[in-house]
């Protein structure tokens, strides 16, 4: 074991590269998060961020270089890719609650069929869950009946319900209205001081501001600045990051 | 919202129990009726069992046979996507009535001798495999409708490919396909009349039969129709009752 000065990876990225065609979605990427970390992924649209998330959990596979996740590989071996899986969860930006089961359905499944938990065990869970991002009440209902804030509090209780180590979250609140964003990132913002390690893409300046420790800031398909919230927001190296930042300040 | 779509499950429930007395007490009021109906009463219960016994064994048999045949129409294994191709154009391109004179005939010759198929089972297997062919390509359709991000959900929650279909695609596919699939199976009660050319006595051949010897053929035969849309209302209010039941939980 590592001492607490030098905290143990969680999850190590080494040179990946991630090809669509010839086209290079990801060039090179290197990164390593420690547990607990929360980081936020900025930067333009199509530079890459989801593709990184994607290819943590292996909704992508990488092309070159190596990823490992708490010790394991993530390759062609299905064991190593179940074992990664159970460690880490996905929120996605437009929910993906699974539309013809009941919320409560929604976050027992994964429990129940891939960590074989007994019915009531996984319920009870999932309810002490749902009452954590404030829905209780709304756990005999389908997804459609739900605002968008509250699918993805379900969304993240869903992903909770695996105790994922790691949580990747893509765009949470880039699908909500304006007055339901505040919603989800107060259950993020909570979650962030749980000790979960949290990758976060977001355009939520406030947020990467105020809850990350670090924020990597990717530009076609590499990460361009790799710091603290503090220094990217003051002072960004380069002027890619800097123009983008001035972008989205002139955004809002 | 009418009584189907409120209470769907009871609607199913009082559709199947309606059949059953239907089928159970039919006889008793067809015998009060004057001759050639009366006292051919037991004859056309039977036919009217033997009708629904082929459309529910040839409809299970055919759903199966549909949700196999759809998946491997999508499989990524080229061998088996034209086997699936095959069948589908091979049943779709020639006519029913071929389909249970081939089954009847050419079975016995390639079987060995000790197995001995009754013409009912012959006319069951060439009826599920018609069937099964029509709904193939409705259950592809229904599971090219399930949205790609279900799927990504499930897998990154770390369902194994098979309990993602099973627990996900399917059910989700079957409420697009389900109309569809209903539509054939009220096809498939009228299409078992075509059994009585392999001697199958079923309803059609009971009233041929009836009128025969009566030589009364309109009483005959408005008994039989009657009997045929009391089956196909019965069954359609089945199928419609299933669709409602699957159709919670989304948009409308
Ligand atoms: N499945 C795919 N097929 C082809 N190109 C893709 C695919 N997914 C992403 N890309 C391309 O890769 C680049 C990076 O995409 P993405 O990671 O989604 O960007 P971001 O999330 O930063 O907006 C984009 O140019 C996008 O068009
Ligand atoms: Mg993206």
């Amino acid at each position: 074991m590592n001492t607490s000065t030098t905290p143990t990876p969680i999850i190590v990225a080494r040179n990946v590269d991630k090809r669509f065609g010839s086209f290079y979605a990801l060039r090179n990427v290197s990164a390593s998060f420690t547990e607990g970390q929360v980081t936020a992924i900025i930067g333009p649209s199509g530079s890459g961020k989801s593709t990184f998330l994607r290819t943590l959990n292996r909704l992508e596979k990488h092309d070159g270089g190596e990823i490992v996740i708490d010790g394991i590989e993530l390759n062609d071996n299905l064991k190593h890719l179940d074992a990664v899986r159970r460690e880490v969860g996905m929120v996605f930006q437009s929910f993906n609650l699974f539309s013809h089961l009941t919320i409560l359905r929604n976050i027992t499944l994964a429990p129940m069929r891939v960590r074989k938990m007994p019915k009531a065990e996984a319920e009870a869970k999932a309810m002490g869950l749902l009452e954590r991002v404030g829905l209780k009440n709304q756990a005999y209902k389908y997804p459609v009946q739900l605002s968008g804030g509250q699918q993805q509090r379900v969304a993240i209780a869903r992903a909770l319900a695996m105790d994922p180590k790691v949580l990747l979250f893509d765009e949470p609140t880039s699908a909500l209205d304006p007055e339901m964003v505040n919603e989800v990132l107060t259950v993020m913002r909570e979650l962030a001081h749980t000790g979960i390690t949290m990758l976060v893409v977001t355009h939520e300046m406030g947020f990467a501001r105020e809850v990350a420790d670090r924020v990597i800031f990717f530009d076609e398909g590499a990460i361009l600045e790799d710091t603290t919230p503090q220094a990217f927001f003051t002072n960004p190296d380069h002027e890619r990051a800097q123009a983008f930042l001035a972008q989205v300040r002139h955004g809002f | 919202m009418n009584w189907t779509k409120r209470y769907p499950g009871w609607t199913m429930f009082g559709a199947m129990v309606g059949l059953l007395i239907f089928l159970w007490g039919l006889a008793i009021p067809l015998s009060a009726a004057p001759a050639p109906i009366g006292p051919a009463a037991m004859q056309f219960a039977e036919g009217a069992r033997i009708t629904v016994w082929l459309t529910l064994i040839a409809g299970s048999v055919g759903v199966v046979l549909g949700v196999l045949a759809g998946m491997g129409k999508l499989s990524k294994f080229l061998p088996l996507r034209w086997v699936c191709d095959f069948y589908v154009w091979l049943i779709r391109g020639t006519p029913l009535l071929l389909q249970i004179l081939f089954v009847w005939l050419v079975i016995p010759t390639v079987m060995p001798a000790s197995v001995n198929l009754s013409d009912f089972a012959c006319a069951a297997i060439a009826l599920s495999l018609n069937i099964g062919a029509y709904n193939t390509e409705c259950v592809r359709a229904g599971i090219l409708a399930v949205p790609h991000g279900q799927i990504e959900a499930a897998r990154a929650l770390g369902l194994s490919p098979f309990q993602t279909f099973m627990d996900v695609i399917l059910p989700q596919s079957m409420r697009v396909a389900l109309p569809a699939l209903a539509n054939n199976l009220a096809s498939l009660v009228k299409d078992s009349s075509l059994a009585y050319a392999i001697s199958v006595v079923e309803l059609t051949m009971v009233g041929y039969r009836v009128q025969a010897e009566s030589y009364q053929p309109i009483p005959v035969f408005l008994t039989i129709a009657t009997i045929y849309l009391i089956l196909t209302t019965a069954f359609t209010t089945l199928t419609s009752a299933l669709e409602a039941k699957l159709e919670v939980g989304q948009k409308r």
